[in-house]
């Protein structure tokens, strides 16, 4: 259990409704202080709403949170003034929203961080969508806050342009508690520690990204490769085993199937599946255990 | 004190950008042209009538068209308040930060009333070409100078309430345009009714009404209550627009 003082956003039973619309319904998870937190799920699952309501963006219609420390918020469109300089709109941004703080090295500091020293005269608009993801991770920087928000950071960027985001992510996070949603599941394996999967509003699952693919482990997936396999011989399979899914697919190069196996139960029964492939009239070629990435772990919480 | 620190930390910004558009200028020089072309020929009418004073000939006039000129320039100034905001994104930017709505409000209204300034400002030219001629009736250029104001004041604040309605530009610009013609053309009301006490409220409430007081060199005090009732209402309901992103 964690402590209330370890967490940086403590949510509990959040839900926001619009009229004829549950946009998110009981929403329950925390971020702890220190971590980079993804928050994944498809679109219109509840993702931004629930960003914007920790930001102070919009409130909840029930339920209550708690933020320890300031809050900067990059929202999935940045907010940028095309027609400023890098280095006038973070000085503007800093003035209203810190009007006491020691404007130009704070805004010296933050542009040396995100990498924007080299273009802080340059007008926002004439910058690459890069560079102007940048700038938006800046403003969100600029008054120093304790939680950054970045509401899908690296959407509509190039490869490039995706690993220097990356990079920054990966520097910021020494400083402040990152949470950032994405539908790019390899920043997630990259970069967060912890995750929150939410689908049409609910919380699907919370916590520890090792600790959920672990326990993703009871549903173990196997991989082999046989000589002869029918669709008969499929259905017995799934039956003798009580397996969740088998699927075969034949390889006309190779002239072998494929066979994908996905477990309900635990991975005791490996061993016999696999005697049961290696009899004569199935003839087992290869035979291994799939680790379940994060991708398959989406698509399964999804559906 | 704070409070209009914060209100100039955005004006600054409103200003620089506002300055730095060729809108603005556009705009000004459109307006010196077509008014310049109204005092040269308003000049030269005043010469032929014996019976008017030059306050009646040049300055009622004058005045007049200032104000029906706004009617159509007000729209364009207001109309990217709020809709660009809302176009960039930045609307939640400024919502998140520590200034208030009404902060937010009166920094836009602020700078586009400063524009408005600018833009009269090289209508002053006309009052020393009067006085070059002997004109001295300086009440009544003064209280029109104060009239056109008030008046483009509150065309000011319906522009905002209108931008803060929509992400359009064009939208917003051409709802303005109606809503301010639409009040002016309520005097017309006022000759189809019978009812003395509702002709006299419909009358009360258009800015017609009030601005030809102070042309005339009349300075009400109920109309001064109207303008700044009518500049409250517009805040507000702008305000209300603004908490309405929150719902």
């Amino acid at each position: 259990m964690n402590k209330t003082s370890d967490l940086a956003v403590d949510i509990r039973n959040l839900s926001k409704t619009y009229p004829g619309r549950i946009a998110l319904n009981n929403v329950t998870f925390s971020v702890r202080k220190g971590s980079v937190h993804g928050f994944l799920g498809p679109n219109g699952a509840g993702k931004s709403t629930t960003l914007k309501i920790i930001s102070g963006l919009i409130p909840q219609s029930s339920g209550d949170y708690t933020v320890s420390g300031k809050v900067g918020f990059l929202p999935e469109h940045p907010p940028l003034y095309p027609n400023m300089t890098v280095k006038d709109y973070l000085k503007f941004v800093l003035d209203i929203y810190a009007p006491d703080k020691n404007a130009i090295s704070n805004v010296l500091e933050v542009m040396n961080k995100t990498g924007l020293s080299t273009v802080s005269e340059r007008l926002i608009g004439n910058l690459s969508k890069g560079y102007q993801q940048r700038v938006g991770i800046a403003q969100a920087l600029v008054h120093s806050p304790e939680i950054i928000i970045l509401d899908e950071p690296t959407v509509g960027l190039d490869p490039v342009a995706m690993a220097d985001i990356r990079e920054l992510i990966k520097k910021l996070k020494k400083d402040h508690t990152i949470i950032f949603s994405t539908h790019q599941l390899h920043d997630v394996e990259l970069l967060c520690s912890d995750i929150t999967l939410i689908n049409h509003g609910d919380i699907v699952v919370s916590g520890p990204l090792e600790q959920i693919l672990e326990s993703l482990k009871t549903k173990l997936a196997l991989s082999a490769k046989v000589e002869h396999f029918s669709e008969e011989e499929r259905v017995k399979l799934v039956k003798k085993f009580n397996l969740e899914s088998a699927e075969s697919q034949f390889d006309h190069e190779k002239k072998n199937y494929h066979l994908k196996i996905i477990l309900k139960g635990s991975a005791q029964i490996k061993k016999e599946i696999a005697q049961y492939l290696a009899t004569d009239g199935i003839g087992l070629l290869e035979f291994f255990e799939e680790k379940l990435d994060l991708e398959e772990l989406f698509v399964q919480m999804i559906h | 004190m704070k409070y209009l620190k914060k209100i100039n930390i955005l004006l600054k910004k409103e200003l620089k950008d506002s300055f730095l558009s060729p809108l603005i200028y556009i705009l000004t020089g459109l307006f010196c042209l077509m008014i310049g072309w109204l005092f040269f020929n308003y000049l030269l009418q005043a010469k032929t009538l014996t019976t008017a004073t030059m306050t009646q000939a040049v300055i009622t006039p004058i005045f007049g068209n200032i104000n029906f000129i706004f009617v159509f320039l007000c729209p364009l100034l207001t109309m990217r308040a709020f809709a660009e905001e809302k176009k960039q994104s930045t609307l939640d930017l400024l919502l998140r930060s520590e200034l208030t709505e009404f902060q937010i409000i009166f920094a836009k209204f602020i700078s586009n009333f400063v524009l408005v300034l600018f833009m009269i400002s090289f209508t002053l030219i006309f009052p020393i070409i009067l006085a070059l001629s002997g004109y001295s009736d300086w009440g009544v250029v003064g209280s029109s100078y104060a009239g056109v104001l008030l008046s483009i004041m509150a065309y000011i604040a319906v522009g905002l309430f209108c931008s803060s309605l929509t992400d359009n530009q064009i939208v917003a610009s051409l709802l303005t345009f109606c809503l301010l013609l639409g009040s002016m053309l309520m005097v017309i009301s006022v000759n189809a009714t019978d009812n003395y006490l509702l002709a006299l409220l419909i009358q009360y409430l258009t800015v017609p009404f009030h601005y030809e007081g102070f042309v005339k060199g009349l300075v009400r005090s109920y109309s001064l209550v109207y303008f700044v009732s009518y500049l409250l209402f517009f805040f507000i309901l702008t305000h209300k627009s603004l908490q309405s992103r929150k719902w």
